[in-house]
């Protein structure tokens, strides 16, 4: 089944899902959050397919929220189904065996903002604009950005984005923690690629444990960590010295 | 009792100054207690849209006269009212933000950390020097701060007692903003303009925030979605989406 708003490519190992909706604004509606979910269940699956990079098609935005129209009249039972869905979406992006990446290409706003907290590492362009707004039009957000802000900014830089409302530049976003990397707009797809490329040449399973692992130690104490993590290295040498046994 | 020991004014929109004397001559117990009749009064009065909490003098608070405590149990005791004004503050349902310029120790210190969040003239600096005395801090401070700027950096400045910079504390998380001056006029503009965000959604996002802080990812965005639910039965939802589709400015009511 075709795709409507999403562009699938793949190259050198990473599957590139690009939202584009052919227009300036890439909207997290219902039916772009569930092929998000299609494509990314057909990346998980893809053998060829070692990294994933989620990103807006270029020279439009990354991603803004959910379709104002179309949320003005929910419930709050279709509110919360709605929540219920981009979440579903952001914890298939967490639990994905793959590593995945976000690249930040332009406008990032509300769900958009919550879609990229939900990749593993995020790269911005320089003129990035990042954004939590929900404040602004009366509603909190639904996708997890509550907890996941204030975890990667701290919390009062995440409660100053969320009551201002207002948009960042890529320079505060970096100070911030928000994202990892910025490159310049001429620069940025090559970096991205080359970023994306350099992690999907290392080993799928390696690559998978240290997700799992690193994933984990946000949730649980400490010494549990250390335990799952012995545990993990045992089973990834397992793997590994079958597969690859060495001289 | 010193009379009017914290002031409160109410300016335009909404928006109340608190202030906290800078080295009045006065025990902890007597200035926490003076805060707190000020914070439920904050609480109370529906015209107060938001709050600065700074302070008229050179510094923000380096004070309080210790109390001796002729008991573990008065110290305790002393902590937990600490605590529970700190939670009050915490729990105004209003958006708060420390302006600090000067010292910003002690007391002062633990207030600014249960603000929403801190800005900063370059004059300010922060610390808990308490630790000269053997003292820690008590209302919720080792607890606040460790969580805002990591278990490290809280462990260096209450180990070792010194007073960080603006800079220092813009470096590492502590204060969100810093000004080269006009403090009170950035911070208020700021304020200003949060004011005219949603009540509700500022409310209810400050709470889901820290309601989720603490516990794990699935049960905080579990906490997010029926938070966000309820959002939907609001006036300010509605009116805010329909003011956003009709391109004009809303008008929010905070329910």
């Amino acid at each position: 089944m075709p795709f409507k708003h999403l562009h699938l490519e793949t190259e050198n190992q990473v599957g590139y899902l690009l939202l584009g909706a052919g227009t300036r604004f890439n909207k997290l509606s219902v039916t772009t959050i569930r092929e998000l979910k299609r494509a990314l269940g057909q990346m998980e699956q893809d053998g060829t397919i070692n990294t994933i990079v989620i990103s807006g098609y270029p020279g439009e935005s990354f991603a803004v929220g959910a379709d104002i129209g179309q949320m003005l009249h929910f419930s709050p039972t279709d509110a919360l189904r709605f929540a219920q869905l981009g979440q579903s979406l952001f914890d298939q992006i967490e639990s994905c065996s793959k590593p995945v990446i976000g690249a930040l290409n332009g406008i990032t706003m509300g769900g958009g903002c919550d879609l990229a907290m939900a990749c593993d590492i995020r790269i911005a362009v320089d003129t990035l604009q990042i954004a939590h707004p929900g404040a602004r039009i009366g509603i909190i957000t639904g996708f997890c950005g509550t907890r996941k802000l204030p975890r990667i900014v701290g919390k009062n830089a995440a409660r100053e984005i969320f009551m201002t409302s207002e948009p960042y530049t890529a320079s505060e976003a970096l100070r911030m923690g928000l994202v990892d990397r910025v490159h310049p707009e001429k620069d940025f797809w090559p970096m991205v690629k080359q970023f994306a490329a350099r992690i999907a040449a290392h080993p799928a399973e390696t690559l998978s444990t240290a997700k799992k692992v690193l994933n984990a130690s946000e949730d649980i104490d400490l010494k549990s960590g250390c335990a799952l993590e012995a545990a993990l290295n045992g089973t990834l040498w397992n793997t590994r010295s079958t597969s690859n046994p060495t001289p | 009792m010193p009379q009017r020991l914290c002031k409160i004014e109410l300016k335009e929109k909404g928006i109340a100054i608190l202030e906290i004397p800078g080295s009045e001559a006065t025990t902890e117990r007597q200035l926490l207690e003076a805060i707190r009749r000020q914070i439920t009064h904050i609480t109370d009065t529906s015209e107060i849209k938001g709050v600065i909490v700074t302070s008229s003098d050179s510094h923000f608070c380096t004070c309080g006269i210790q109390e001796y405590h002729p008991s573990p149990y008065t110290a305790a005791e002393l902590s937990s009212f600490g605590q529970q004004v700190t939670f009050l503050l915490e729990k105004t349902g209003k958006p708060c933000i420390a302006a600090i310029a000067g010292e910003c120790t002690g007391v002062g210190l633990e207030l600014a950390l249960a603000c929403d969040f801190i800005v900063a003239e370059s004059s300010a600096r922060f610390g808990f020097p308490g630790i000269e005395e053997g003292r820690l801090p008590f209302c919720g401070g080792t607890q606040r701060l460790s969580r805002l700027v990591g278990k490290s950096k809280a462990k260096e400045m209450v180990f070792g007692g010194e007073l960080l910079s603006a800079e220092e504390g813009l470096a590492i998380g502590l204060i969100n903003r810093l000004y080269d001056d006009n403090l009170l006029s950035h911070a208020q503009a700021l304020l200003e303009k949060i004011c005219t965000r949603s009540p509700l959604a500022i409310r209810i996002g400050g709470e889901v925030i820290n309601a989720g802080y603490d516990i794990d990812l699935q049960t905080a965005c579990m906490l997010e979605r029926d938070a966000f639910a309820l959002i939907f039965s609001s006036h300010d939802q509605s009116e805010g989406m329909q003011a956003f589709l009709d391109k004009r400015n809303p008008d929010f009511k905070g329910n």
